[in-house]
Order: structure tokens, then C-alpha cells, then sequence
């Protein structure tokens, strides 16, 4: 069997706080997918992510990156992965291009090299008119779209995308949306996170569901629907938080009735 | 360069950078300092004191003032610079690259080296100008004045890695440092001080750092050069150690 992209074995976490983040998580994520991992707030999506970018030290358990052990051969596991945090974690001291220089500089890419991948990628976010400015001036959006070019900087093969459109419009939604689907046909494997389902079910070929540091679900939308015994994502996600009398099928029959 | 040199050589000009874009603050404020502590002490209250130990006293106190800047700019760039970067999160970048502990640690270290080198460099420059400075003993001024360097960096590093609050790094400068670099003989010889306060100032480390670059620039020590010198050696290479630990374990840097 050729690597997975990303291999996670019996992942536990438990910060000193004594919080549990992860309980024993499983997950294989083939090269050239685009996964999807769904849960509520809470659920352990970003502590799975901290773990296999080094933010986090696992408490048990393993991860690979394209074969490479992310503890013992961390150097390797991280220069395949490409991070954008939930949180805008910019360097406030930086203009918007030393922002994707440094982040490339850091990944060991030579200056001309660097130079060139900085205006491509300044391009395709409409960053252009920015590439001065220092980070804290930026919009929301802007924030938002830096923190992305900066996670493609260094090309990696695989990308994790912590909630990437969380709080932005819907153009740049849509934006990212577009951008997600064409760096995937290009064959970078990638793991979003989202709250939003209909982004989930429109851009991922595989789905899981976490909830209290647990895989509790994982196949395409249609599995993970059938496995609960609805019709559809939105519903499964649903049944997984015990918020069923949400459902919007449901309350549209309850109306109609 | 190699793509271990280009990631170590981009996480030390991340660091020069952020101090050279606020150099107002951070290379102009200290030389000042130094400056108008030159002109007190030396121009205006040293014309009405003797020689110390032979020496004019202005002459007596430009190396530990020169000491005094690379080691306070050394620790507070790197303090307040690990500290800012982990409540941006910025920290993140360079903790998810696939840099070591080494290269993390050597690149924050480096940062405020350079800034207190530069200040010193400045200080030296400024104070040549107004007195006659002599630099007696060039071999042991310039390892003393890089091991002085060195140690501040880390100890700036350390309490930037353990620091939560901005006030904890204040409070390590202001409480801490600062009192123990005052009373280590900057400003007078500890043969001047009546007991127990001279024998109380040879438990002061910084007051061995001070004679080692006073011997460098004058060739006056109140200490053994060749001790102090290992001592020296000795303190920054634990605390070397200990920030490698701190860096290799992921201590307040990874959760």
C-alpha cells in the first residue's frame, strides 16, 4: 500500500489543563483528496491539526505525513504541510510580501524562487495592491486571503485548511471555494475544516465527523447520511450534535403539516 | 546556501528586521540612555571626582556602560520579541516550519545579540568622540563583550519562553536586572563600597562581567580575568543548555 498522505493512529491528547482533546483518533487520508472534518466547537478538529503541524505534542499515538513520522522525522512531515490557521496569526511587524517571504524562507526556498511564488500567489488573492502594507492594517478579508497565500508558499503537497472561511463574504467564500477545487486537480492532497455543510458536502470527497476527541463518522456525504438514517449531510451532522429538531426537512414537514 | 541556511539565515533577518523597523525605540532610546549617562557621570559629576584606580572617571565607567547596553537591549529584544510573537500566534510560522530547536533557538538568540551589538558599537563610536578611550587588552575584550552578549540573549530568550504577561518580562528587567547591573560597578568600584556591600557585590555575576570588559578597555579588573572569563563561559553555556531543553520540548511554545 503506497503512504497516505496523512496516517493518524490512535491519536490521544491531553493538554496539562487535564482537558482530553483526543481520544484515541484514527484517520487515513489518501494522496489527492480533499477531506473533509466536521464537529462542534470543541470537538478536537484544531488539536488533530496542531498535532500534525507541531504546534501540538501528542500524548499517545502516531502520525505520518507522506510516510514521514511528523515526531521523529518532523523536519520532513512539515515541509510537506501547508497550515492556515483558524485564527489570524500574522506577524505584525511584516508587510503582506515579507509575510509570504519569511513563511517560504523558513521552508528553505531560495530568494528568486521565493520572489516569483510571492507575485503569483499576490496575484491570484488580489493581494497585489497590498504587498507593502504591513499585516495589521489589513481587512478581515484580506487577513484571511494572507494567511492562505501564505500556507501555499512553499508548495505543499499537503494543505490544511483550519475553518478557511469562517466569518468572510460570500465573494471570497466563493473565491476559495474555486481556488481549493483547482490546486486539488493540480493534486495537492487537502483536510478542511468547516461549520459550514454545504461547503463540506460541495468540495470534499470524504467527510468525518468529530465529536469529544472521537472519529464518530467517516465516508462521502451519502454514507455518512445513510449510517445515521437521513437524508442528507445537514441532517447527519445534526444527529451527531443531538440537535435533530433542527432539521430543516423536519421543521419544513412539521410547517407543512 | 543550503536549505538549512536559508531557513536559519531567514529566521535570524526576521529577527534584525523587527528591531530595525522600530529603531527609534529600540536603537535610538538606548543610545540616548547611554548618552546622557555619559554626560552626567562622566562630563558633569566626574570632573569633580578623582581617578579611580588611576583612571579618570568617566574612562572608568564608559566600559561598563558600553556592557550595560548590549546586555539590557540583548535581553529585552529577545524577551519582548518571543513574548509579542506568541500573543500574535505568530510564533506558529516558525514553530510549524520544519526548523529544529537548535536553529529556533540560535535565530531568537542572534536577534537581540545583533541589537546590543549594534547599540554597543554606536556607544563606543559616540564615547570615542568625547574622551580618549583606550582599548588595552583587544583579546579579552571582544570574547568578554560577546559572551556578555551571548548570555543576555538567552537569558532574554528564557524569560521570554517562560513569560505569560508583558508585566513578567518587566518585571525580570526592571526588578532584577537592572538592580543587579547598577550595583555591579558600573558606576564605581566595589573597593569604594564599606562592608558588608563590597563583599556582597562579589556574589553580583554582572559585577565579574563588568571588570572583564573595564579590563578589555583599560586594563584594570578587580577580579581574576582568566576566572571570570570560565565563569562567564560556564553561565552561558548552561543557559544554553537549559533554552535548548526549554526549545526541545516545546516548554510554553507548543501546547
Amino acid at each position: 500500500m503506497s503512504d497516505a498522505a496523512l496516517q493518524i493512529e490512535d491519536l490521544a491528547k491531553r493538554y496539562p489543563t487535564g482537558v482530553e482533546a483526543l481520544r484515541g483518533v484514527s484517520l487515513r487520508i489518501e494522496a489527492g483528496e480533499l477531506f473533509g472534518l466536521l464537529g462542534p466547537n470543541g470537538a478536537g478538529k484544531s488539536t488533530l491539526i496542531h498535532c500534525t503541524t507541531g504546534l501540538a505534542q501528542p500524548t499517545a499515538g502516531a502520525i505520518s505525513v507522506f510516510g514521514h513520522d511528523a515526531i521523529d522525522h518532523y523536519a520532513e512531515a512539515r515541509q510537506a504541510v501547508g497550515l492556515a490557521p483558524q485564527e489570524p496569526n500574522l506577524d505584525w511587524f511584516l508587510t503582506v510580501e515579507e509575510t509570504l517571504d519569511y513563511h517560504a524562507g523558513y521552508f528553505g526556498m531560495p530568494k528568486r524562487e521565493r520572489r516569483e511564488r510571492a507575485t503569483e500567489l499576490l496575484e491570484t488573492f488580489s493581494l497585489t495592491e497590498k504587498r507593502d502594507e504591513r499585516t495589521r492594517t489589513l481587512s478581515g478579508g484580506m487577513k484571511r486571503r494572507l494567511i492562505l497565500a501564505r500556507a501555499m508558499m512553499h508548495r505543499p503537497r499537503l494543505l490544511i485548511l483550519d475553518e478557511p472561511t469562517a466569518g468572510v463574504d460570500v465573494e471570497l467564500r466563493l473565491e476559495l471555494w474555486h481556488y481549493v477545487q483547482r490546486i486539488k486537480q493540480e493534486g495537492t492532497t487537502i483536510l478542511l475544516t468547516t461549520h459550514y455543510i454545504e461547503e463540506a458536502e460541495q468540495l470534499c470527497d470524504r467527510i468525518a465527523f468529530i465529536n469529544e476527541g472521537r472519529i464518530v463518522g467517516e465516508g462521502t456525504s451519502a454514507e455518512l447520511a445513510s449510517e445515521y438514517g437521513v437524508g442528507n449531510l445537514e441532517d447527519a451532522y445534526l444527529a451527531l450534535v443531538g440537535r435533530k429538531e433542527l432539521s430543516r426537512s423536519r421543521i419544513e414537514l412539521e410547517a407543512a403539516s | 546556501m543550503s536549505t538549512a541556511q536559508i531557513r536559519f539565515a531567514t529566521l535570524w533577518r526576521r529577527e534584525v528586521n523587527r528591531f530595525m523597523k522600530i529603531k527609534k525605540q529600540t536603537i535610538g532610546a538606548p543610545l540616548l540612555e547611554t548618552f546622557l549617562y555619559i554626560s552626567v557621570f562622566g562630563a558633569a559629576l566626574g570632573s569633580r571626582i578623582d581617578k579611580l584606580h588611576g583612571i579618570d572617571y568617566v574612562v572608568f565607567v564608559i566600559p561598563g556602560l558600553i556592557m550595560m547596553a548590549w546586555s539590557i537591549n540583548a535581553f529585552a529584544n529577545n524577551s519582548s520579541s518571543i513574548l509579542q510573537q506568541k500573543f500574535q500566534g505568530a510564533i506558529q510560522d516558525q514553530l510549524s516550519s520544519p526548523a529544529s530547536p537548535v536553529e529556533l533557538l540560535l535565530a531568537f538568540s542572534l536577534g537581540g545579540f545583533m541589537r546590543g551589538l549594534v547599540v554597543s558599537v554606536l556607544t563606543f563610536g559616540a564615547a570615542s568622540l568625547l574622551v580618549d578611550l583606550p582599548v588595552d587588552h583587544v583579546l579579552v575584550l571582544i570574547p568578554s563583550l560577546f559572551l556578555v552578549g551571548f548570555f543576555f540573549s538567552q537569558l532574554g530568550v528564557l524569560i521570554g519562553v517562560r513569560a505569560e504577561q508583558f508585566d513578567d518580562v518587566a518585571f525580570a528587567q526592571t526588578f532584577i536586572l537592572q538592580p543587579l547591573i547598577f550595583l555591579g560597578g558600573v558606576f564605581y568600584s566595589a573597593t569604594l563600597l564599606p562592608e558588608p556591600f563590597e563583599t556582597l557585590t562579589h556574589f553580583n555575576p554582572i559585577f565579574y562581567m563588568i571588570n572583564l570588559v573595564r579590563y578589555g578597555f583599560v586594563g584594570f579588573s578587580e577580579v581574576s580575568v582568566a576566572l571570570s572569563l570560565l565563569a562567564l563561559t560556564a553561565a552561558t553555556a548552561a543557559l544554553f543548555a537549559v533554552n535548548l531543553r526549554l526549545f526541545s520540548s516545546g516548554y510554553r511554545l507548543r501546547a
